[in-house]
């Protein structure tokens, strides 16, 4: 059982020019002469995994990051122009809304369509018939054309016969996202005592909830390279930070204010335990203790300022020192030292930054600001940016 | 050949003759009836207009004499022009579902020649009924040679329809090439009308045995084996097996080309 099930080795795609008719000639002209043929998009590049029987694995990325070309060529739709696919096992794929279905014919012929299409003969199907109806549960609707179904519809039947096909690997992209709260329910219930079972799920999904939910590793695809391979967790924190992280930057790039070189000004912002220029990684729960020194030109102490931000820079929590009336330690004429702990750091992983201010000794004016970058990690389910104590009476 | 893969077929072979033949509760007629107008178009022009003997046959007359090479002609002929089409026709599923795509194109030659050979017993039986004599013995021996023409049929789509992926144009070369065999095979006209050099020629055309057999089992109960009946079937596997050969190679990059 150590065999792999799906072994992906330096995959790349591309997509030849076959637009204009002596395009398509040249192509074909190559694939005759037995070469690939050249131009186009490089749409993978190099792409290489393993997943393990038993295990399930997600696809993250952004649009266009080239998550649905590795599904079709893990399903054999297309081939790789380089590289190698080996897929061991009964796979069916979830791909897109029924696919397969011809709207001309009634559901229960496509049904029919279908399972053969999924490998099961019609022996197996007259069997198997009445479970598929009842899963999709679409009543007298089987009979009448697939045109007339709702979306929804659709997506039920195209399940039920998938799983009614009894496959070792499902393979699905973002179809599930498709039908009514309760037929999700249904799908994901599914699911997860087809992996208890001991299957395989290769997922594509935008759904991070669903994919730290549902997969133990994931891969991160952009612009069809591998961005990432790992854990779940792992990759899905790193592609949320990403993703925040340019969210941040745009917006920054949008309110860019000056500041900076007030005559109050932070001497030095360390964060204990953390090396200058490092980012701060910590696991949720334990401590974070942060030190800011800052200059004051005329002697007065200073307002310090610590807070905590998302990566996109949405505020978390601030506070200053003249809040708290604390007095800072006065380290020579100029330098006053200002030391904070936040206790058991309820931060829910993520990527976050720690910003130190300096203010006027009124605590009006901000006039200096430092920052550091910090990833909380962990491999909390929970929802949002804090834990929140909490008694479940 | 599992049984998946042949579920698959069975399948596209009732889906075809559905929406090919039997969309409407006339399309059964049609497929009896269109023949059967074109039958009597040939019939008019070569009888009435040229005045066209067939000496070989002058006891059968020339309508049962074309009507017995007609329908299989006309299988093999729409099977190979319709099955050229199945997977250009076929893009958006052969984009989403992996599956041995050659049993679109034979699917819907096997479709064809199904429902055709229905319509050839049906215009047999009026034959017999207007008082031509059918040698019912020489129809069931012409059975497998109605296959054989299915997988010399088979052969030609597969290779068209590949073809096709590729080089559109081929949807508008195959109907006039399809016309030129027509005519360039004895099925209007008997082969002893020819000139001695394009009769030669003609027996180069694998069709021509196929048409020639069908009349001499079915018309004329006779059935004298020759070098010919060997090669053609023989010829006709070959050819298959080239059609699928090619098929296969480019299956492959189907979807990059649709």
């Amino acid at each position: 059982m150590t065999q792999p099930l799906i072994r992906v080795e330096s995959v790349s795609k591309f997509y030849p020019r076959v637009h204009k008719p002596w395009e398509r000639m040249r192509a074909f002209a190559a694939l005759v002469a037995g070469r690939e043929p050249q131009g186009g998009a490089e749409v993978l590049h190099d792409v290489s995994l393993e997943v393990r029987a038993g295990e399930s694995f997600g696809i993250i990325g952004e649009n266009g990051a080239g998550k649905s070309t590795l599904l079709k060529i893990l399903t054999g739709v297309i081939s790789p122009s380089r590289g190698s696919v080996w897929v061991n096992a009964r796979v069916a794929a979830l791909l897109e809304l029924g696919a397969g279905f011809q709207p001309e014919f009634s559901g229960i012929d496509n049904v029919r369509m279908k399972a053969a299409l999924l490998g099961m003969t019609a022996k197996q199907l007259d069997q198997r018939l009445d479970e598929i109806l009842a899963f999709a549960d679409i009543g007298e609707y089987v009979y009448e054309p697939v045109k007339h179904y709702s979306s929804g519809m659709v997506v039920r039947l195209g399940f039920a016969v998938v799983a009614a096909s009894d496959p070792e690997l499902l393979i699905t992209d973002e179809v599930l996202a498709v039908g009514d709260e309760s037929f999700q329910k249904k799908c994901i219930k599914w699911i997860e005592s087809f992996l208890q079972r001991g299957n395989t799920l290769l997922m594509v999904s935008h759904s991070m909830y669903m994919v730290q939910k549902l997969c133990h590793r994931a891969l991160w695809l952009q612009n069809g390279r591998t961005q990432q391979l790992g854990d779940v967790f792992d990759v899905t924190q790193s592609y949320l930070a990403w993703h925040e992280t340019r969210n941040a930057q745009e917006k920054r790039g949008r309110d860019e204010q000056g500041g900076g070189a007030g005559i109050y000004r932070i001497d030095s912002f360390a964060v204990a335990g953390f090396a200058n220029g490092e980012d701060v990684q910590l696991r949720n729960g334990q401590d974070l203790q942060v030190d800011l020194v800052l200059h004051s030109p005329d002697g007065r102490p200073p307002v310090g300022l610590i807070g905590i931000v998302r990566a996109d820079g949405t505020p978390i929590y601030g506070v200053a020192s003249d809040f708290d009336r604390i007095r800072p330690e006065q380290l020579d004429q100029n330098r006053f030292r200002y030391r904070i702990r936040f206790t058991a750091l309820a931060l829910l992983p993520g990527s976050y930054s720690v910003r130190g201010h300096a203010m006027d000794p009124e605590g009006l004016r901000l006039s200096d600001t430092a920052e550091w970058r910090m990833r909380v990690v962990g491999e909390s389910r929970e929802l949002g940016l804090v834990r929140l104590p909490h008694d479940w009476l | 050949m599992g049984p998946v893969y042949n579920s698959i077929f069975w399948q596209l072979v009732s889906r075809s003759i559905r929406t090919e033949y039997l969309e409407n509760l006339t399309g059964f007629a049609w497929l009896i009836l269109q023949p059967l107008l074109l039958l009597a178009v040939y019939a008019f022009v070569f009888t009435s207009i040229f005045q066209a003997r067939i000496p070989a046959a002058e006891h059968i007359g020339f309508v049962p004499y074309l009507a017995v090479a007609f329908w299989p002609w006309t299988a093999f002929s729409e099977a190979i022009l319709k099955g050229s089409n199945t997977i250009v026709a076929n893009a958006s599923l052969i984009g989403k579902v992996a599956f041995a795509t050659e049993l679109l194109p034979l699917s819907m030659v096997t479709a064809t020649f199904m429902m055709h050979v229905a319509g050839y017993l049906a215009v047999l039986l009026v034959l017999q009924f207007t008082g031509t004599d059918i040698h019912w013995l020489g129809v069931l021996v012409a059975t497998p040679l109605l296959f054989l023409l299915c997988v010399l049929a088979g052969a030609f789509t597969l290779f068209f329809s590949a073809l096709q992926v590729f080089v559109r144009d081929v949807a508008q070369i195959l109907p006039p090439m399809m016309t030129f065999w027509f005519f360039t095979t004895p099925i209007v006209y008997s082969t002893s009308v020819l000139p001695g050099k394009m009769a030669e020629w003609l027996q180069w055309n694998p069709i021509t045995w196929f048409v020639g057999r069908f009349r001499e089992l079915i018309l004329f109960g006779s059935y004298q084996p020759s070098l010919p009946d060997l090669l053609a079937p023989l010829g006709s596997l070959v050819l298959f097996w080239l059609g699928l050969k090619f098929f296969r190679r480019f299956s492959g990059h189907f979807e990059d080309f649709l």
